[in-house]
C-alpha cells in the first residue's frame, strides 16, 4: 500500500492566504516605520513643480520620512479646485503654492488656514513682508525695465522711460502679464496700484506708436532676441535666465520702485494632513532650499540666512533701499477688477 | 419560368413573424450590447455637459467664482458685445474657408490615392497620415520657426531678393488658416479616400463610354456618388476648425481671437458661468450648421446622396 501525499486546492489556497496576510502586515509595520505620512502638494508644473522636488522634497522632506506627491496643474484650476472642495470635510491637497496676489484672493473667499508661525522653526528667519496672515512667502522678484542697449539708447531708468509713447515702438508688451503690465503704466503715468486709468491711457498711446504684444514670456523673449523691439518689463529672475540664454538684454530698477512678485505657499482649511503642511512649509525656508531656488530659478529667497554669493547677488538680488522701495498690488483692487481689467485689455488694447 | 429561377436563386432569409419570446430575447441581446458605450456617452459627455448648461446660468462673482442663479445674463452679454459676436463670425469665417480648402486641396489627392493600383499605396496612405502621429502644438510650433519674421520663409525670400522687408505672417489670420490647414487636411483626405474607393470603377466607365467627358462624370457621376463622403470630411473638418484651440493660439498670436481660445481664456479667469455660455453658444452653432448642411444636402440629392 502506497500513501501518496497531494498538495490540494483548499491547503494551496490557505497557505497562499497566510502569506499574503504576513506580507501585508509586513509591509504595514515597514511603512508605518519609515513613512510620516503623505503629503499631497498643489504646484505649477515644470520647472518650478522640477526644483522643488530636487531641493525641498528629495533632500528635505523625504530624507526626513515623508512620502510626497505633487498634484500638478495651472493656478487657475487648482484655485477652482480649491474652491469647488470648500464643502468637503476632507480636501485632497495640504499644501497649494501660488502667488501672493492668489493667496489673497483664497483667503478673500475663505478657503485656507491662518498660519501659525509658532509651528515653524525657520519662522524667525523669515523676512516680515514675506509673513502673510494666510501665507508664506517662498521665493520674490521684482518687475524690473529690461532694454536692448544695441536699441535703446539712453538707457530707461523709470517705467516712466520704458512707458514712453515717443518710443512706443520699440515697447514690446506680454498679453499674460496683463495685471503688472497695466499697474506698471499705472505707476509711469503717475497713478496708483489702485488707479489705473492714467495708465490705459498711456498704453492705448503706446500700442498706436507702434508697440508689439507678445502672447507668452517665451514668445517675448524670442522678439527680445531677434532685436523685433528693444524694451519692456519683466521679473528681474527671469532676466538672468535670458542673459545666460546668451539674449543682449539688460535689466534696471525703476525709480518708482519695481513691482514686487512673490510666490507662497497656503493651507486648504480641509487640508488632511495639516502637520505634513506645516512640515512642507518648514523645508521651503531652509535655508539649503533657499539657496538653492536662488542659484537654479533666479529668485530673491525669503530668509535672512540663506547666503547667495555676491555675483549672483548682483543679478538676482535687490539693494536694501530697492528692497524698501518695492511695490505691491492691491489684492483686494486686483480681485474685485480681474475680470474687467482683462475684458479692457483683449477689448481695448489688443481689439 | 424566370419569375421561379428568381424564386429559387433569392438570398433572402425566409420570412416569418418573431415570437414574443424571441422578441424579448433580442431586445435583451441589443441593450446588452447597446448599454457599455452608453454609459460612456451619458456620463462622460452628456452628465458634463447638463452640468456646464446649468452652470452657463450662473451668476459670475470675482470673490466666488459663482452664485447659484438663473439668469440670461451671459448669453446676452455675448449676443450684445461686439466684441464677442466678432470672435464668433471670426471663427466661423476661418473655420469654412479652411473646410472649403480642404476640401478642394483633398478631392484629387483623394481620388488618385483611392484609384491606386500600386504596390506603394500603403506606403502613400502612410505618408497622408503621417502629419497625425504629431500633436497639433508641435506642429505649431514648426509653423512658427518657418513663419517668424526671422523665420526660414522670411530668410529665404530676402536672401532670394523676392522681397524688401520681411513678410508678417505670424500672428495673423493668414498664419491661422494654413495652420488649420495642415493639420485638418488628413482627415479630410481619408474620409474621402475611403468613400471614392468604395465606387466602382466600372460606373466611371460606364460615363466615359456613354460619352461624358472627365469633367461630367466627376459632377454627375462621381460627386453625387462621393457626397456622403464629401459631407463627413467637411463636417470633420468644420468641426475641427470651429473648436480649434493650440493653432490660433500660437500662430494667431493675442490679438487674434477664435471661439476655443476665448472659452479658455474665460474659465482661466475662474468666469465659469460666461466660460460655459459660450461654450455653449460654439456647441450649438456647430450642430446647427452641420445639422442644416446635411439637411440641404440631403433635399437636394434626395435619399441616394
Amino acid at each position: 500500500m502506497t500513501t501518496t501525499r497531494s498538495l490540494s486546492r483548499r491547503r494551496v489556497l490557505k497557505g497562499a492566504a497566510t502569506l499574503t496576510c504576513l506580507g501585508l502586515a509586513d509591509l504595514a509595520f515597514d511603512a508605518a516605520a519609515q513613512s510620516k505620512g503623505k503629503v499631497v502638494v498643489g504646484t505649477w508644473g515644470g520647472d518650478y513643480a522640477r526644483l522643488l522636488n530636487k531641493n525641498i522634497e528629495q533632500p528635505i522632506l523625504v530624507a526626513e520620512g515623508w512620502e510626497v506627491i505633487q498634484d500638478q496643474a495651472g493656478d487657475p484650476e487648482r484655485r477652482s479646485k480649491m474652491l469647488a472642495e470648500r464643502r468637503l470635510p476632507r480636501g485632497t491637497t495640504d499644501i497649494q503654492g501660488l502667488s501672493a496676489l492668489n493667496m489673497f484672493q483664497m483667503h478673500d473667499a475663505g478657503v485656507i488656514d491662518t498660519i501659525d508661525y509658532g509651528r515653524l522653526k525657520n519662522a524667525p528667519n523669515l523676512l516680515p513682508s514675506m509673513q502673510y496672515p494666510y501665507g508664506v512667502g517662498h521665493i520674490y522678484s521684482g518687475k524690473v525695465g529690461v532694454y536692448n542697449p544695441k536699441l535703446v539708447d539712453p538707457a530707461p531708468r523709470s517705467y516712466k522711460d520704458i512707458f514712453d509713447p515717443k518710443r512706443g515702438d520699440k515697447l514690446g508688451i506680454i498679453d499674460i502679464q496683463y495685471q503688472y503690465t497695466l499697474v506698471c503704466a499705472a505707476l509711469a503715468a503717475g497713478g496708483k496700484v489702485d488707479e489705473l486709468e492714467a495708465g490705459k491711457k498711456l498704453l492705448l498711446e503706446c500700442k498706436k506708436a507702434g508697440a508689439r504684444i507678445y502672447p507668452t514670456n517665451e514668445a517675448f523673449a524670442q522678439g527680445l532676441k531677434t532685436e523685433e523691439f528693444g524694451t519692456g518689463v519683466m521679473w528681474k529672475a527671469r532676466v538672468v535666465q535670458w542673459q545666460n540664454a546668451g539674449i543682449n538684454v539688460e535689466a534696471i530698477v525703476p525709480a518708482e520702485g519695481a513691482l514686487a512678485y512673490v510666490s507662497g505657499f497656503v493651507i486648504p482649511k480641509n487640508a488632511p494632513n495639516k502637520p505634513g503642511a506645516y512640515a512642507y512649509l518648514d523645508a521651503m525656508l531652509d535655508k539649503r532650499a533657499q539657496e538653492a531656488f536662488a542659484i537654479d530659478m533666479g529668485y530673491n529667497p525669503t530668509v535672512t540666512n540663506a547666503i547667495v554669493a555676491p555675483e549672483l547677488n548682483k543679478r538676482i538680488g535687490f539693494t536694501p533701499e530697492e528692497v524698501k522701495a518695492l511695490v505691491d498690488l492691491d489684492y483686494g483692487y486686483m480681485t474685485r477688477n480681474d475680470v474687467a481689467l482683462k475684458e479692457w485689455w483683449d477689448k481695448e488694447l489688443k481689439g | 419560368m424566370v419569375g421561379q429561377g428568381a424564386q429559387r436563386l433569392s438570398l433572402d432569409p425566409p420570412t416569418r413573424r418573431l415570437t414574443n419570446e424571441e422578441r424579448g430575447g433580442s431586445l435583451l441581446m441589443a441593450s446588452t450590447l447597446l448599454a457599455p458605450a452608453t454609459c460612456v456617452v451619458v456620463l462622460g459627455l452628456l452628465v458634463p455637459i447638463l452640468i456646464l448648461l446649468r452652470y452657463s446660468f450662473n451668476k459670475f462673482d470675482p470673490r466666488l467664482m459663482m452664485l447659484e442663479a438663473v439668469t440670461l445674463e451671459n448669453y446676452v452679454k455675448f449676443f450684445t458685445d461686439p466684441f464677442y459676436t466678432n470672435v464668433f463670425w471670426t471663427t466661423l469665417r476661418v473655420a469654412l474657408l479652411c473646410t472649403l480648402v480642404c476640401l478642394v486641396l483633398a478631392f484629387p489627392l483623394a481620388y488618385v490615392l483611392a484609384r491606386s493600383e500600386s504596390r506603394h499605396k500603403n506606403v502613400l496612405l502612410m505618408l497622408v497620415v503621417l502629419p497625425l502621429f504629431v500633436g497639433n502644438a508641435v506642429r505649431a510650433a514648426g509653423w512658427m520657426t518657418l513663419f517668424g519674421s526671422k523665420g526660414a520663409l522670411n530668410a529665404s525670400l530676402l536672401e532670394l531678393g523676392v522681397i524688401k522687408a520681411p513678410l508678417q505672417i505670424m500672428f495673423t489670420e493668414r498664419a491661422v488658416v494654413i495652420g488649420v490647414i495642415a493639420v485638418n487636411l488628413p482627415y479630410m483626405v481619408l474620409t474621402l479616400q475611403s468613400v471614392i474607393e468604395g465606387i466602382p470603377r466600372q460606373i466611371e466607365e460606364a460615363a466615359f463610354s456613354l460619352g461624358a467627358g472627365p469633367w461630367t462624370m466627376s459632377r454627375r457621376v462621381l460627386w453625387p456618388l462621393a457626397l456622403p463622403g464629401i459631407m463627413a470630411g467637411a463636417i470633420l473638418c468644420f468641426i475641427l476648425a470651429m473648436n480649434a484651440y493650440a493653432t490660433p493660439v500660437l500662430l494667431g498670436g493675442p490679438q487674434f481671437k477664435m471661439m476655443g481660445p476665448l472659452v479658455f481664456g474665460q474659465f482661466r479667469l475662474n468666469n465659469w458661468p460666461f466660460g460655459a455660455a459660450v461654450a455653449f453658444v460654439l456647441m450649438t452653432a456647430t450642430l446647427v450648421l452641420t445639422g442644416a448642411a446635411n439637411l440641404l444636402v440631403h433635399q437636394r440629392y434626395g435619399r441616394g446622396a
